[in-house]
């Protein structure tokens, strides 16, 4: 099947690029056009904008998180001691 | 309106924020021993910019500002000599998953019928995160920057010393490999299921 002018994999292209820049009207109707007819692209854009929505909640949702969840990496214990020993320092 | 934050005791911040503050680091630059110079040096410009906290946020988001802006400096550095690289334009999309007519060979399967609901879902946050580290470093520190913390492409371009055009292939081919990471990592989809994904 031809989709008209864009093969998927430029499709898959655009459709990262359209998350970060503003894409010619012809190149944004251009997809629509494919992924009206595109169900795997149509899924590809899904899946990419699930994966940038989740990432843009890393930082609250880790930040609610202690160390027993598991989910931070502790900072070596070597190296919390030297930084404290460099906070008491300070002047 | 709220009442203003307070800092807490300066020897309290390692044991409060040290692991949070590494864990950040550590996405976005992708080596331990430079995360952890980040959060001392994170530290130290705090002690120093204490008495210009006005309260406004959290000591943590506080704290979290300060080591972003120690990252984008660190990248700056980092990549400030370093030579422009082309991308070659046969590596333009890396993944084989396309055939010669440039159509899917093994498409995208579905991943849920409820997105809202997947983004509730603790195990799916971790499995983008544990797929994130699974990018190249170069990939994975512009995706960071880019997706974690919004950074324009103009701003990523001047931090990493590319053009815009080789910005967008970079994002184009981590956020691929992303996915299909997770399509890997699927439970009952992928061959490569990983148990450890099921807690």
């Amino acid at each position: 099947m031809n989709h008209w002018i864009f093969r998927c994999k430029d499709v898959s292209a655009l459709i990262s690029r359209s998350m970060d820049t503003r894409l010619p009207l012809t190149r944004r109707l251009g997809i629509r056009f494919h992924l009206m007819m595109c169900h795997f692209c149509r899924e590809y854009k899904r899946q990419l904008r699930l994966m940038s929505l989740a990432m843009e909640k890393m930082d609250v949702s880790l930040s609610q998180d202690t160390p027993a969840q598991g989910r931070l990496t502790p900072l070596p214990e070597a190296a919390k001691a030297r930084i404290k020993r460099r906070i008491e320092n300070f002047r | 309106m709220a009442a203003p934050h307070q800092l807490s005791p300066s020897h309290t911040w390692v044991d409060t924020h040290g692991d949070y503050l590494y864990t950040m680091a550590l996405y976005r630059v992708r080596d331990e021993e430079i995360a952890q110079d980040l959060v001392q040096e994170t530290f130290m410009a705090a002690l120093n910019a204490r008495k210009n906290f006005k309260g406004q946020a959290t000591e943590k988001t506080w704290l979290t500002s300060i080591l972003k802006h120690k990252i984008l400096d660190w990248l700056r550095k980092k990549y400030r000599e370093s030579v422009v690289l082309r991308v070659p334009a046969d590596q333009e999309n890396p993944v084989d998953w396309f055939d010669r007519k440039g159509q899917w060979k093994n498409g995208p399967t579905p991943w849920s019928d409820n997105p809202e609901q997947l983004l509730e879902q603790k195990s799916f946050l971790n499995m983008v995160l544990q797929c994130l580290e699974t990018l190249p470093k170069k990939q994975a520190r512009v995706l960071s920057l880019r997706t974690l913390d919004n950074e324009s492409t103009e701003h990523i371009c001047k931090v990493m010393n590319i053009t815009p055009t080789n910005c967008w292939v970079i994002l184009h081919r981590a956020r691929s490999l992303m996915r299909k990471c997770i399509q890997a990592r699927w439970p009952g989809k992928g061959e490569q299921h990983d148990e450890s994904l099921d807690i």
